[in-house]
């Protein structure tokens, strides 16, 4: 009964070594297909999408009045317009010579790392060609990866102006934090407004509270006797000020009288308008989109007001950057040489276990079986709690091996040194008690790390921390099992 | 009396490789592997599969044996880069010819950029690391400084501290004196001496409570 016990245990061992690193496999279309989940590869082991962020040498055309102001929309204007009405047209460099310092190129540098951070990636590596000002990015390659590409040649400039004077009122120095909020709207007057809206809350900095202050004091909206409450949107359906701050169909009279600001992102005009009421707060909501119940566009709007915060709240790139280049490349690691490191691997793991066959006898035997199967949990649980490996994540497995192995053979070795009549449990506990204290600032270490947002530190914490809880709980479980009842058969 | 002698031995060897080792750095700084060196890169479109080793090999003929990346582009993996400490267009030129040759492809040296590829600093390969080993440190001082309170917390704390800086600075040294490249492997090494340095001093700190321990049931 007691042979039959351990038998079984040893095959349900031998089955999941068998499941998890041979596979399950089923018929799937003609072809046969590992039912076990695969694993995920951090960035050094799979690839990477690379991006090249050239320094825009292209200039931008302006035209001019014959005052030297810019003319507002004149990209409409033909060149037979321009004659006629005495504009002249100006080439500007985007990026004048004087900017093309090694400063701002590590300053544009600096505010790609924080896009990163902010968009919250967990592994990337800028480089910076001090020279030229090009970056080359390499990042992860998953389903957000061009959203995020989009953010790193956006400039992320931010202004208020007069609409009239083209005075900037404010500028990204004012801006202390940019969220994504987003709230349900209740509205009964409008079907369309029904649902939830997504909002991109800009909070100013203590100079910047004052300025907005002052602004909405001066840029006041004008009292109308017909109020026409039609809010208007921007071209692309993007943002609008809810904040009462619509922009209302004026009648002709208060219109000369109404001073308007307009904010600008990108040199994009969002929106022109005036204000209700002082702005204490220092906190302005623009609404993103309108409001919505479909999860996909809401969705949408949220990823698109989340782009414009990360942009606002990262600064203003002093450097105008073109994608030259944006792919995916395929680590240089090859499988011949993951292969190698594989069969070492399963090497050094065979003369281990045939160590403890020969120093141990049957119970060297029971430890082997058992040290294989507790590597066979570790990589299922490893696929099945969606752990990414890194390289780092490699060395982390290699490491709970090894401290298994040290495990196993101290337990085995302090079972054939003590007499029999000490109980399994009471040797079992001592070797526990001794593991414990020694492994807690390990635990410590490794918990840390999994809280870490860089996937090679996570990486290892989290196969660590997967590793340690199985050397814990699987040696009390099985190994302990499996000696006990061996014990009890003498 | 002789294991105090071991652990002054040891501690003199690593200051003494340590400051071998910093002298070595600011003269002649650390050896980057290729992947974190200033390179060039050339990219070539081969519309077709093709194997690493095939092309290893005519990078080998052209390019005199130099150390190279080559990698695969793109999802269909037609496309292959590669990464050279310098490639002259001549040297491209020859690339291209043999690719031809070899796959039969039409390719135009003109059409073919060599693209420049900034180092990355070692700073930025350090980085990451260094938040998680202080917040990780800072805990645990915490808790030696409790645990330990009957053997002289403070004792504990400061062989800890030194422990773990004369690991990574020997670490740091090896790699400096034997001019090894700083490569993809160099943090995930930092990290295991790292922890291997807690379970050693932990190890250690345990067995002088347990003599402590001992200490007082006798008296």
């Amino acid at each position: 009964m007691k042979k039959i016990k351990i038998l079984t245990i040893l095959l349900a061992i031998i089955l999941i070594s068998v499941i998890a690193f041979l596979g399950v496999y089923t018929q799937v279309q003609n072809r046969m297909e590992n039912q076990i989940k695969d694993y995920s590869y951090a960035m050094d082991l799979k690839g990477t999408r690379t991006i090249r962020l050239k320094v825009n040498k292209s200039n931008k055309t302006t035209i001019k009045d014959e005052n030297g102001k810019e003319v507002e929309d004149s990209s409409s204007l033909t060149e037979e317009q321009i004659k006629e009405k005495g504009y002249t047209k100006e080439e500007t460099p985007y990026n004048p010579e004087e900017i093309l310092t090694t400063e701002n190129y590590k300053k544009a540098k600096e505010i790609v790392e924080k896009r990163f951070k902010k968009l919250n990636v967990q592994n990337f590596n800028i480089k910076l060609n001090e020279q030229s000002g090009d970056l080359v990015i390499q990042t992860t390659e998953n389903k957000g990866t061009d959203n995020i590409v989009s953010n790193l040649n956006t400039t992320g400039k931010f202004e208020i102006i007069d609409t009239e004077t083209k005075e900037v009122l404010m500028n990204n120095s004012d801006i202390k934090l940019s969220t994504v909020m987003y709230g349900s709207n209740s509205s009964s007057t409008s079907s369309t407004n029904t649902g939830t809206s997504v909002y991109l809350n800009i909070e100013f900095n203590k100079e910047g509270a004052k300025k907005l202050e002052d602004i909405s004091n001066k840029y006041v909206k004008v009292e109308k006797t017909e109020e026409n409450t039609n809010e208007t949107n921007d071209e692309n359906n993007t943002t609008e000020d809810t904040t009462k701050t619509s922009e209302e169909n004026n009648n002709e009279e208060n219109k000369a009288e109404e001073k308007t600001i307009t904010m600008k992102i990108d040199d994009e005009q969002i929106m022109s308008t005036s204000f209700d009421e002082p702005m204490k707060t220092g906190k302005l909501q623009l609404s993103v989109g309108q409001a919505s119940t479909d999860t996909d566009t809401l969705q949408g709007y949220i990823q698109q007001a989340s782009n414009m915060a990360t942009v606002l709240d990262t600064g203003n790139m002093p450097i105008k950057y073109d994608i030259e280049e944006k792919q995916y490349i395929k680590t240089d690691i090859t499988q011949e040489q993951l292969q190698i490191i594989k069969y070492v691997a399963i090497g050094v793991i065979i003369l281990a276990v045939i160590v403890l066959g020969v120093k141990y006898k049957t119970n060297g035997i029971i430890g082997a079986i058992s040290y294989i199967g507790l590597i066979a949990i570790l990589m299922l649980l490893i696929r099945y709690a969606n752990v990414v490996i890194a390289i780092e994540g490699l060395f982390g497995i290699a490491l709970i091996l090894v401290l298994e192995y040290l495990f196993v053979n101290k337990l085995l070795n302090k079972i054939t040194k003590e007499s029999e009549d000490v109980s399994i449990n009471k040797q079992l506990k001592e070797i526990y008690k001794e593991f414990i204290t020694r492994i807690i600032p390990i635990a410590i270490a490794i918990i840390t790390f999994c809280f870490m947002k860089w996937i090679p530190v996570s990486s290892f914490g989290m196969i660590m921390f997967w590793g340690i809880s199985l050397i814990l709980i699987y040696n009390f479980t099985i190994i302990g099992s499996l000696l006990k009842i061996k014990a009890e058969n003498k | 009396m002789k294991e105090n002698k071991i652990r002054n031995i040891i501690i003199l060897t690593s200051i003494i490789v340590i400051i071998v080792g910093i002298i070595i750095t600011v003269i002649f700084g650390f050896n980057f592997e290729l992947l974190y060196q200033d390179t060039k890169k050339v990219e070539l479109y081969l519309n077709k599969e093709f194997k690493i080793s095939d092309i290893k090999q005519i990078t080998n003929e052209v390019l005199n044996n130099k150390n190279v990346i080559i990698q695969k582009v793109e999802v269909f993996e037609d496309s292959v880069s590669i990464i050279a400490k310098d490639i002259s267009d001549e040297e491209k030129n020859s690339l291209v010819t043999k690719i031809n040759e070899k796959y039969g492809t039409d390719l135009k040296s003109d059409n073919i950029k060599i693209l420049s590829i900034p180092h990355t600093r070692g700073r930025d390969i350090v980085k990451p690391y260094l938040l998680p080993y202080l917040i990780a440190t800072l805990i645990i001082i915490v808790y030696m400084a409790i645990r330990y309170i009957k053997i002289n917390s403070l004792k504990a704390i400061l062989k800890l501290i030194v422990s773990l800086i004369l690991a990574q600075g020997v670490l740091f040294s090896l790699i400096s004196i034997t001019r090894l490249p700083i490569s993809r492997i160099t943090m995930p090494i930092s990290i295991v001496v790292y922890i291997l340095t807690l379970l050693f001093v932990t190890n250690n700190l345990e067995k002088e409570l347990e003599l402590n321990k001992e200490d007082n049931t006798e008296k």
